[in-house]
């Protein structure tokens, strides 16, 4: 699911730094985002468009960290209006709903941990591809040189 | 490009798989849901009995009380509904009113008695109330409008008698939404037809206390907490059209004639 790959070039202390710190601020997002599913994407939105004109590196992780909200957006908004209905209107709690809430729990778990060892692991200079994620941040982020 | 697709893809299956696997699992079971709200709903129904009980006066007249029952009964009987779990309580009110509580609680007040022309008006209100109860509308609307905490915490004792009184009062002046209501609607006349009991003057019931002039407008609570009367009877109309049967009274005429004068003298 994660591997280690080596990155273009070497990545320096700052940029690590940097980009250890798009899979921190996901990571703050997630913990408010849970009930509140727009907040993971917007937080990691902000700090996205505040590194545009970054090195590589960063914006390369600052995509992946972003990218990987934008899946959890829909699990969990999905969670959440189903949630809000049983709430308000006269659907009631079925297995299928809490099915749902343990998938997306399990889900939320492991972007949550994968989130911590990639902020980590980059934090260290190592250049860290998610499965999928990994692979389209390849395709949208390009290095400028 | 092709590995991407292929991976995104992977990646949304194993979402749906994960979910499709826990649907497998009986989780209202294992969280035990059913029998909070079952024992909640007991505990929210005796509570709210209660209430009317020590506020109002319960009729035990037993002329008044068979008559009633025997309604209901045939009702129950002819839709394959638990008659047990119904329990009817005639109270000595001029408000024309009918309601239900949770737990299987129907309330009427002598005031729908006396002002139905005709047992089928009656017996349409009281398959209207019926229709509330066996779809599990009550507990929706509660659940709905004060929310499930406060109601559970009503049932453990940490709510004020005031909260219960207002809650209470909600239920037998408040109508339910709209497409409650309209559900309700269809099943009394599925009802009223599987006991081969004429819809319509259920019908004409809420047309004729539709109109403002009506002399006993000021108390017609059930009539003026549910919108569109008249929208109301034309749809109760146009679906038993289709459906013609046969109709027999419940009561005897006797029998429904000393119903009515029964309670008169009681008013």
């Amino acid at each position: 699911m994660i591997h280690i790959k080596k990155f273009s070039y070497e990545p320096g202390e700052h940029e690590a730094e940097a980009a250890s710190s798009s899979y921190l601020m996901s990571l703050i997002a997630i913990i408010v985002g849970v009930p509140l599913p727009i907040v993971n994407l917007i937080a990691t939105l902000i700090f996205y468009l505040g590194n545009k004109k970054s090195t590589y590196f960063v914006r390369w992780h600052c995509t992946q960290a972003l990218l990987s909200q934008l899946s959890m957006l829909f699990i969990n908004s999905f969670g959440f209006w189903w949630t809000i209905s049983i709430l308000f209107t006269d659907e009631t709690i079925t297995s299928r709903y809490i099915a749902y809430v343990i998938a997306a729990i399990i889900f939320n778990l492991t972007e949550f941990v994968a989130t911590i060892y990639t902020a980590i692991q980059t934090r260290k200079g190592i250049h860290i591809e998610w499965w999928f994620y990994g692979s389209l941040t390849n395709l949208i982020c390009r290095s400028k040189s | 490009m092709r590995r991407i697709i292929l991976q995104g893809l992977m990646t949304i299956l194993l979402f749906f798989g994960t979910w499709y696997a826990l649907t497998q699992i009986d989780w209202i079971k294992i969280f035990k849901v059913k029998q909070v709200t079952v024992k909640t709903e007991q505990k929210l129904g005796e509570l709210f009995w209660e209430v009317f009980k020590k506020s109002e006066i319960e009729m035990n007249n037993a002329h008044v009380l068979h008559s009633i029952d025997s309604i209901v009964s045939h009702i129950c009987k002819a839709n394959k509904i638990d008659r047990g779990k119904l329990k009817v309580h005639v109270l000595n009110k001029e408000d024309i009113n009918a309601f239900a509580l949770p737990n299987g609680h129907l309330i009427i007040y002598s005031g729908l008695i006396l002002n139905s022309d005709n047992q089928e008006e009656l017996a349409g209100v009281i398959s209207h109330e019926i229709a509330h109860i066996e779809l599990n509308h009550v507990m929706k609307k509660l659940v709905k409008e004060i929310g499930l905490s406060v109601l559970i915490s009503m049932t453990t004792g940490n709510s004020g008698t005031e909260v219960i009184k207002e809650t209470a009062k909600m239920l037998s002046s408040s109508a339910f939404d709209r497409n409650l209501e309209k559900e309700a609607d269809i099943k009394a006349v599925d009802y009223m037809l599987n006991a081969n009991v004429n819809p319509e003057p259920f019908a004409d019931f809420l047309y004729k206390l539709s109109e403002t002039e009506h002399e006993s407008t000021k108390y017609l609570t059930w009539i003026s907490t549910h919108p569109d009367s008249k929208e109301r009877a034309e749809y109760i109309i146009e679906y038993s059209k289709a459906k013609g049967t046969e109709f027999k009274p419940i009561l005897t005429n006797e029998t429904w004639g000393k119903l009515k004068i029964t309670l008169k003298g009681m008013e």
